[in-house]
This record gives C-alpha cells, sequence and structure tokens, in this order.
C-alpha cells in the first residue's frame, strides 16, 4: 500500500515540478489566448465557437429527422396525443413481439397486444432474449442527429438499449437542440433549477447515439449493427407551439 | 499473416524507420490496402469538416483547453481522483509500464479473474498489457472488430484508430475461418462482421471483467468518456461486474463541458462522422447499473517529462484521432509497422522518441518531409512539424556527443563547414576550388549526376545542380566596374 502512495506522490511532484511557474497557456501558438483566457467558467468564451443554433423550430426538427434518416433510422413524426398510436403502430411494423420499457415510460405507451419485460433489475438474459426496447430520451441534437440518454426513469439502465436488436426512440419537439454546446447549456440550467450548480453538475451517465452501432474496420466497407442495436426507431412528438416550452427554460449565452 | 514478415512495435526493438519501411514498400498489396483506407477517411473527414463555419475557432478552443488541463496537470489530477473517488471508483497511480501491469494484474488476482474482455485501448498496447496477461495466465478478448483480427490473425496495429486498415477482406477471411471454425464464411464485410458479433456474444455475456482506455477524464466531476462505433465499448462499460479502466495522465478536461468542443472534433477528425454512433460517459460507480466496482490506472510512463518541454508540451495535447497519420505522404508510402511503436505517423514520430527518453526511435523524428499535412488537419493545432525539428537537434545533440561520433564524416564535414562559412577569404577559396573540382563531374546539362566517395551518398538518391561559372560577388563586382553601369544608375 505504501509502494502505491509512494507513485502517487511520485507522479504528482513529477508534474508539479513539470508544470511549475509555466502557466497553462505554454505552446499555444499565434499567441493568440483570447479564446482560451475570458469567460466566466474560467475557460473557454461563448461566442467563439458556434454555440446557438440559427434555424427556425421547425427546420431544427426536419433536420434532426434528415440526420436520423441518413443513420438508416426510420423516423414517423406524431402530434403529442397520438403518441401512444405512433409507437403501436411502429411495434406493429416491426413483426416482434416481445419489447423491454424502463419502469418510467408512460403507462399507456405500452400497447397490450405485445410482451412487455418492465425493467427494474431484469436479468440480463431475459433482455438480450427480448426482440426490441422502448426508450425515451434526454435530449437530441440535430446537427448530429444524436440522441441524448441520462438513463433516467424513462430512459432506463444502459443495458436496456443495447442488447435488443431494435430500439424505439420517444423525442419530443421540446427536446431537440440544434447543437451539442445547446446541449450542454441545458445541462448546466437543470441544475441551477436544483440548486445543485457547485459540484457533480453533469448528468453521472449519459450515452450519446449518433445512428446505430456500426464499423468500418474491414477495408473501410460500413456495415451496420456490430454489437448494438442495428435497427433505431424514432417517433417524434411536435408538441404544440414549438418552441415555446425551451424559451421558458432560457437558454444561457 | 501473410501481409508481411512480423513487425516490431517495440521501440526497444525495432529497427530504425528506413529499415522498418523497406518490407512495406517492396509490398504492394499492403501498400495499396494501406493507400484505400486513408484516402476513404480523408474524403469523409474533408466533408465533414468543410461543413462546420466554426471548425479553426473549434480546434483553437480544443488546443486552449488542453492547454489549460496541461499547465494545471496536478490540480486536475487530484481534482478527478477526488471525484472519482466520491463517486465509487477507486483511482491507483502507476509511474510506469511495468507498475502499471502489475496494479492491473492484482486487480484481476483479487476478482479471480482468467479472462478479460478488453476495449481497444492504445495505451493497454503501449504497455504491452496483452502478452504479460497471458503469460499470468489470464486470457485476454479484445472486443473491437480491429482488434480481434489483429489478436486472431497474430497481427500487430499499423493505425490508432483503425489499427487494421493494412489486411484486406480477403485475410480478414482466411483469419476467421481458421480461428473460429467457420466453413464457407465468405469474404463479405458484412457476413465477417456478423461471424464477429457471433463470437463475442457470449463473452460480452459471461466473462465479468473488462479492461478499457479512456478519450477523457472529467476532473469537474470524475466522469470517464469514451468514444466508439461498433458497440463493444458499451458492451464492455456496461455488462461485467468490475471495470478496469487504464488512462495516460494527460487524458484529463477540466470541465464537463468541455466535452462541447472535444466531441465536435473528434469523430469528424477520426473517421469523418458528425458523432461516433456511442459515446459513454459514466462516473464511478451507479447502483444497479453497470459494473459495481470500477479502477481507473492512471499512468505517467514518461508523460511528465513532456510537460516541462516547453515546444513539446504540445504532443500532450492528442486526442488520438489519427488525422495527422491519415494525411501524411510519408504513413501513405510505408504504412504503420515502419514506425516500430503502436503510435505510428506523424504524431508516433515525435511521441515515441520522448516516451522512450531518447534512447531509442532516434529516427522517428526523420521519417517526415516536414510537410506540415499533419499540422494544418490536427484538431488541438499541434505543431507536429516544430516539435519534429526540436526534436532532431535533441536528437543530434545527444549523438555528436558520444565519443565513437567525433570522426564522424558528417559531423566531421559539418565542422569544416562551420568553419568556411564563417571566413570570408576561406569561403572565397572554398568557391574557387569547389568549382575547379565540381567542373570534372558536370556533365554538359548543367547537373552532377554522380560523385565519388562520401559525396556518392548525395547523388546516389538525387542529381546535384553544377557550380554556375561565377558567384554572386564575382557577378557584383564585374556589373559594377562594367562600362555604362554608372551611367544607366545615374538615370
Amino acid at each position: 500500500m505504501s509502494a502505491a502512495a509512494d507513485h502517487r506522490k511520485e507522479i504528482l511532484e513529477r508534474v508539479r515540478a513539470a508544470t511549475a511557474g509555466t502557466g497553462w497557456s505554454v505552446g499555444f501558438e499565434d499567441g493568440d489566448t483570447s479564446a482560451a483566457k475570458g469567460g466566466e467558467k474560467g475557460g473557454i468564451t461563448a461566442g467563439d465557437y458556434v454555440r446557438r443554433g440559427s434555424l427556425s423550430s421547425e427546420a431544427r426538427l426536419e433536420l434532426m429527422a434528415e440526420r436520423l434518416r441518413e443513420y438508416d433510422a426510420v423516423v414517423v413524426e406524431c402530434q403529442p396525443e397520438a403518441v401512444a398510436a405512433a409507437i403501436r403502430e411502429q411495434l406493429k411494423a416491426s413483426g416482434r413481439q416481445t419489447f423491454v420499457a424502463p419502469a418510467g415510460l408512460p403507462e399507456e405507451w405500452l400497447a397490450p397486444e405485445f410482451r412487455w419485460r418492465i425493467d427494474g433489475d431484469l436479468p440480463v438474459d431475459e433482455i438480450e432474449g427480448a426482440d426490441g426496447v422502448v426508450t425515451g430520451c434526454s435530449c437530441a441534437v440535430a446537427e448530429s442527429g444524436t440522441i441524448v440518454l441520462h438513463h433516467g426513469p424513462a430512459e432506463g439502465r444502459r443495458v436496456i438499449s443495447l442488447l435488443p436488436d431494435w430500439h424505439l426512440c420517444v423525442i419530443r419537439s421540446s427536446q431537440v437542440v440544434e447543437t451539442l454546446p445547446e446541449y450542454f447549456d441545458r445541462c448546466a440550467i437543470r441544475e441551477q433549477g436544483t440548486g445543485n450548480i457547485e459540484q457533480n453538475k453533469s448528468p453521472a451517465l449519459v450515452t450519446w447515439i449518433s445512428g446505430p452501432s456500426a464499423t468500418a474496420d474491414i477495408e473501410m466497407t460500413r456495415i451496420k449493427g456490430v454489437h448494438g442495436p442495428r435497427f433505431l426507431n424514432v417517433v417524434l412528438v411536435k408538441e404544440q407551439g414549438p418552441g415555446n416550452r425551451e424559451q421558458a427554460l432560457g437558454i444561457r449565452h | 499473416m501473410s501481409t508481411t514478415e512480423a513487425p516490431i512495435l517495440d521501440p526497444v526493438l525495432a529497427p530504425p524507420f528506413p529499415v522498418a519501411a523497406l518490407p512495406v514498400l517492396r509490398n504492394a498489396q499492403l501498400r495499396k490496402n494501406v493507400a484505400h483506407a486513408i484516402d476513404v477517411i480523408q474524403a469523409k473527414r474533408a466533408r465533414l469538416v468543410a461543413e462546420k463555419s466554426d471548425w479553426q475557432a473549434l480546434r483553437a478552443a480544443a488546443a486552449a483547453i488542453k492547454d489549460q488541463a496541461l499547465g494545471d496537470l496536478g490540480a486536475y489530477l487530484e481534482q478527478f481522483e477526488e471525484r472519482c473517488t466520491a463517486a465509487g471508483g477507486q483511482v491507483h497511480w502507476a509511474s510506469d509500464a511495468g507498475e502499471a501491469r502489475r496494479i492491473i494484474l492484482e486487480i484481476l488476482r483479487e476478482e479471480k479473474a482468467d479472462e478479460v474482455i478488453k476495449i481497444k485501448t492504445m495505451t493497454s498496447a503501449e504497455i504491452q498489457l496483452n502478452p504479460f496477461l497471458e503469460a499470468a495466465g489470464v486470457r485476454t478478448y479484445e472486443t473491437d472488430l480491429a482488434e480481434i483480427i489483429l489478436q486472431l490473425g497474430h497481427g500487430e496495429p499499423s493505425h490508432i484508430v483503425v489499427p487494421a486498415l493494412h489486411v484486406n477482406r480477403g485475410q480478414v477471411r482466411e483469419i476467421f475461418a481458421r480461428s473460429m471454425g467457420i466453413e464457407n464464411l465468405s469474404d463479405d464485410p458484412q457476413a465477417l462482421t456478423a461471424a464477429a458479433r457471433q463470437y463475442l456474444r457470449q463473452k460480452f455475456l459471461t466473462v465479468p471483467t473488462a479492461i478499457s482506455g479512456a478519450n477523457f477524464l472529467i476532473a469537474e466531476t470524475g466522469g470517464v468518456v469514451i468514444v466508439e462505433s461498433e458497440g463493444n465499448g458499451r458492451m464492455c462499460l456496461t455488462l461485467p461486474r468490475t471495470l478496469i479502466t487504464l488512462a495516460g495522465i494527460e487524458k484529463v478536461l477540466p470541465r464537463f463541458q468541455d466535452l462541447e468542443v472535444m466531441l465536435q472534433l473528434l469523430a469528424r477528425s477520426a473517421t469523418g462522422e458528425r458523432m461516433s454512433p456511442y459515446t459513454s460517459l459514466w462516473t464511478g460507480v451507479t447502483r444497479g447499473d453497470g459494473p459495481q466496482k470500477f479502477h481507473v490506472v492512471l499512468l505517467d510512463n514518461e508523460r511528465s517529462p513532456i510537460l516541462a518541454r516547453k515546444t513539446e508540451r504540445q504532443t500532450l495535447r492528442c486526442i488520438r484521432c489519427a488525422a495527422c497519420m491519415n494525411t501524411c505522404p510519408v504513413y501513405r508510402q510505408t504504412g504503420g509497422h515502419a514506425y516500430g511503436s503502436v503510435y505510428p505517423g506523424p504524431i508516433g514520430a515525435i511521441l515515441t522518441p520522448q516516451l522512450q527518453q531518447f534512447d531509442h526511435a532516434q529516427s522517428l523524428p526523420y521519417a517526415s518531409s516536414l510537410c506540415g499535412a499533419c499540422y494544418d488537419v490536427c484538431p488541438v493545432k499541434i505543431n507536429i512539424p516544430e516539435i519534429l525539428i526540436d526534436l532532431r537537434a535533441k536528437v543530434t545533440d545527444r549523438e555528436r556527443k558520444t565519443a565513437g561520433k567525433f570522426f564522424d564524416p558528417m559531423y566531421l564535414g559539418l565542422r569544416v563547414a562551420k568553419l568556411v562559412f564563417s571566413r570570408a577569404w576561406l569561403f572565397h577559396l572554398a568557391q574557387w576550388k569547389g568549382r575547379l573540382v565540381l567542373r570534372f563531374f558536370t556533365r554538359k546539362d548543367g547537373w552532377i549526376h554522380s560523385l565519388p566517395s562520401v559525396g556518392a551518398k548525395w547523388t546516389q538518391s538525387r542529381d546535384l545542380r553544377g557550380l554556375p561559372g561565377q558567384t554572386f560577388h564575382e557577378w557584383w563586382k564585374s556589373r559594377d566596374q562594367g562600362p555604362g553601369t554608372r551611367e544607366a544608375e545615374r538615370r
């Protein structure tokens, strides 16, 4: 144990000796450290690179759908009152029977003609043995067609959106942002709301999904579905007055 | 593998770059495989970078973020340790490769693990973890498709993002058919990928211990980030009971929000995608979700001395995207094995000699034409050419101080040159003499095609222009005294 402590001490001493008095902008060329100096976050400043998107909420949703389709995802759009019906239709079209759902998924989404395995602590083989999984999400980024899971009650444990070969994800229009920095801004806002901003303000678990599992390891030929779900389906819910909810949340500059 | 004679990726044992490059340069198939892969990635990257109007601002921000992390690395490492520990992780510190291997084996022994699943990690290749664990009786299963190809085919990685890019589908088919015992396997990448999925599924579901690397460590939260495409990473991060993450100390980012810059740059630079299919972040241990035991091994292994050198510190900004090797005209011809290290290409040429404290891999800083393409594409703005020149000076300084090199023709020649260039009369004398001598070798076309003795070292690979009949000084003098010159000036 003391040997381990020695290694810790040794590394930290070496690092401190090597960085002492050099300042952190050493090696930053062009003499331009403006990007790194200012900002309330003590790091990069907003406005340096693109933080906020420029698309209308309509166009933002369109871009999200387009990107998802580029990933070969099946995307259907619906009104808020028609979510359950849209899900049911997708489940039917899949020809599959048994689905996993996280415990926090709205009950009306669980169409009765299918077999549901509600996850709390389902054993792995029951998840592996299911035909598909239905989840919500925490956020979605249109520019890259990314679905973000924080693995809350409606998204479930990481394993349930991994093992089944077919994944249906419900995205509400108010959850769609245009750029990646906008997603990070939302994380910060959420935590301000809880008053817990000092420490661990970011989610403990995050999975960013940008298209289905893929590889290009053999001659750079893109192959879908190596280990994760091979089929990604999205129900995009167009809420009334898209964008209103987002304005209520207030995007920080 | 039938591709080439076995490459050596241990810098201590590897032959110098020009020697190691020869078998590849003679292997037309291998060069074709490498060129094809690189062309595909390059085209995708170029298209996706072009659509980002703020690409240069993102690069500048990324460089600044990494410099901030490196400049105060001690504090950020301690913060990471504190937050990760608070979240249920256990942080270990390894000064060198041997210590890291020992720590990992100890954890595996504690877990009574005799097999382990692995996510692709170049850091584990750097410390030669697999052979060590195998020798200690722990079976290792690589799970990234490219790594499976290499592990089953007993090959070595030649690229840090697409490690098996030098292997073509026919060769993959051969390897899989033999080691998975599948008859009638087609060489269609779809079928080969399906075979790998089948082969690994049971391993994912049953092996209780996993080893990963890390793309980023977040000091602010104690979180760890892995970026991947296949889902093998998510399997290893989610299904086992115990997860061991090996990470170089330079992987720390100060804040969670720094990812908004890094994630925009990484996938575009590495694979020409807007985001990689799967990016995972976890923080310590989450009850009921994923491994319930989590260890991080922070590896120094000669990284800290790099921090102290002003120019070279940039080396540690690297986020291992491989854009530099994809764009490098030298890598394109030689592939990765010639670099004699798990880190090939321009980044390998600057990183490997430094990790070896210049005791080995001294030829690597010369494995470049200094064209600067690597610097142009680097998402964290590492000025690789500048560092290459700096390292060349360090290698040379070390070499010329060794006793045996005093009478070395090159250093002898350079000392004579120093003498001549610093005295005008000697310089003029040398010009006059040189003209007399070289006239014998200059052909009618004005070029010297071959020189005897030491001079042949130059002319065996390129021609030398013959000295002109008149030096600049002579021309200037003649012009000054020539008739009509003053007249012309007066007008």
